[in-house]
Formats: structure tokens, sequence, C-alpha cells
């Protein structure tokens, strides 16, 4: 039991661990690391503090880790270089390959004489796969960047998917071909969160894989700046691959 | 050169020696300086400055009147001494002469 000198009078703080705020002071200690949960939940057992007092004390420690943080570039570049503009975009291409999808397989399966496999299915199918290259490697990259701070990240690339879904009003498609880029933007940003970076060999086959796909864009979009702001995250992984 | 928590946290952990872990420095500091300190404030500052090298910290034991939980141990370095003989040294050049050095009562003379 702590005993405190206030003003002359001795106050005795019951321990939080008897009160049932212990379960808040709890809950809200589990944002700290494990073995700094540890020491400070100990320190605060040891001080006697209320549990107010020892909620106040977790959530500032809380808050100056996180704003340590922000001190770096790389969870700025992550959020609002890389998560927030790439969503929007991703989204656009997203669009853009459910009406390609709409206008070269589905009128052929369902119009013409038979399934018959043209130019316009040759540049759905790379537009596919640029879609997912670009989610992916841009996924990745998040990822690596900024562990720590990824739910930021998430946050700014999911409040433009549910802004667009709200405005979606195209009769002929689901809102769901928003998300296309979605599944391999996560599986990226799961394997960019564990491993960091990956083998040379297999980022920059990436990178050519995704900037070659790039190139059939010329003829419908042009050189779009927008196209190529997608490729930089496989270049950079070829930039910080580690050596087989 | 070190900022003024930073020289009273090393002076207080150089102070309290093999006992010197979280709980104890940040009462001794309140007690010293008449000043609140608050854990976050104790804890960055603890971190910034193990990264300087200037203080060295584990995990020590145990004990029942933290529930169980373990104390995170402090130790100033060599160079974290030097720090705060630095930081002393500079304060004490910088204050010859003036009213609140010379007189310690506080009143100019």
């Amino acid at each position: 039991m702590g005993h405190k000198q206030i003003g002359g009078a001795v106050m005795i703080a019951e321990p939080f661990r008897t009160r049932t705020e212990f379960r808040l002071v709890d809950f809200v200690s589990h944002l700290l690391e494990p073995h700094e949960r540890e020491v400070v939940l100990g320190d605060l057992e040891e001080g006697g503090e209320s549990a107010s007092q020892s909620l106040l004390a977790i959530l500032g420690l809380v808050v100056r880790r996180e704003a340590a943080l922000w001190m770096n570039w790389r969870p700025w570049l992550a959020a609002f270089g890389l998560a927030l503009p790439f969503s929007f975009l991703l989204m656009g291409f997203s669009l853009s390959v459910s009406r390609a999808y709409q206008q070269y397989v589905g009128v052929t399966i369902l119009h013409a004489t038979g399934f018959n496999v043209g130019p316009g299915f040759a540049l759905l199918l790379c537009n596919v796969l640029l879609l997912a290259g670009w989610s992916w490697t841009g996924g990745f990259v998040v990822g690596t960047i900024s562990r720590r701070t990824l739910w930021v990240s998430a946050a700014l690339s999911f409040a433009p998917c549910l802004f667009c879904l709200e405005r979606f009003r195209v009769e002929s498609l689901s809102r769901l071909c928003l998300l296309l880029f979605l599944p391999a933007a996560l599986w990226g940003a799961r394997r960019g969160w564990q491993l960091a970076c990956i083998k040379r060999s297999s980022a920059i086959a990436l990178a050519v894989g995704v900037t070659a796909l790039t190139i059939p864009l010329w003829s419908s979009s042009g050189l779009w700046l927008p196209n190529w702001a997608l490729s930089w995250p496989a270049w950079y992984l070829v930039a910080t691959a580690r050596k087989a | 050169m070190l900022g003024e928590f930073e020289y009273l946290l090393i002076t207080t952990a150089a102070r309290l020696g093999d006992e010197a872990y979280g709980a104890v420095i940040r009462e001794e500091l309140e007690a010293t300086t008449g000043r609140k300190c608050s854990i976050g404030a104790l804890y960055t500052t603890i971190d910034r400055l193990e990264t300087k090298g200037l203080l060295k910290t584990w995990m020590g034991e145990a004990t029942a009147q933290r529930g169980g939980r373990a104390k995170r141990m402090v130790r100033v370095t060599p160079k974290g001494v030097q720090a705060a003989k630095d930081f002393y040294d500079a304060i004490t050049n910088a204050s010859r002469g003036v009213s609140w050095a010379t007189n310690r009562s506080g009143v100019p003379s």
C-alpha cells in the first residue's frame, strides 16, 4: 500500500491491483512492449499509484513512445508517400482492370462464338499481373519501412477505400471491384513485416517484371506518371535486397 | 552536451549506485527537485541516454513489493560520468559572478 504526504497529511493510496479499474490499466498496459510493461507495472505497484495515475502514466509513456517513432522519415514515407496515394491509384487501376474484364472476357464468353484469346485478353492478363505486382510490392515496402507504425499506414490505406466505396455509383460493376488490389497488398505488407527484405535475384525479377508489364500501358494511357510512380517500390526492393 | 533532465537523471543514478532502478530514481528525482517526474519522461530519457552510451540498463530481480515484477536496473557508464562532469563544469563556469551563485540566499548584494 502506498503512502503519500500531501500538505502535511498522509494519504494512503489503495493499490490499483485491488481496484476494479485494474482491468483497464492492465488492458492499456498491453500497448507497451512486454519487457517495458513488466517494469512499468512493477514501478506503479511499488509507488502505490492509484488506478487513474497509473492509467495516465502508462498512456503518457505510450504517447511518448509513439511520438518517438515519428521522429524518423520512414513512417512518414510509408503512411503519406505510399499507403495513402497508392490506395487511390490502385483503386483506380482495379476499376480499370474490372472494366477491361467486362469488355474483353465477359463479352467474348457471353456474346461471341466462343472463348477467343486475342490481344485484348493478353492486355487484360498484363493488367491483372501488374495490379498484383504493384499491390504486393507497395504493401511489402510499407510493411518493411514502418513495422511499428503499420497500423497508421493501414488506417491511411483503408480510409480512401471506405471513402470511394461510399461514393461508388457504377451499376454494371460491384463495389468490391475497387478492392481488387487489397489481397495482394495485404499479403505484401505481411511478408514485408515478417521478412524486411527479399533475395536480390527475386527482387530483380520482380522489378523487371513489373516494369515490363507497365510498357503495354503506353498504348492505352501513355507515359502516365502515376504508372511509373507505382513501380518505384519494386526498385526499392532491389536496392535493399540481400544477397542470396 | 546533456540536457537538464538528463544530467539530473545521471546524477541521481550515480548517487544511488547499485540500487538505481526506475521507481527509486523517479522517487529520488521528485524528492530532490520538488517536481513531478512522469514515467514516460523517465523511461524515454533512460532509453536515449542508453543509446548514447551514457547509461547501461538490465532487467533486475522481481520483488513481492512490485507484485512479482522485475526492475529495470540502471548504471552510469564512464562516458556518462564524463558527460555529467562536463555539464557540471559548464554550469559552474557559466554561473561565476551571478548573484544567485555568489549569494546563496538569493538576495542581490
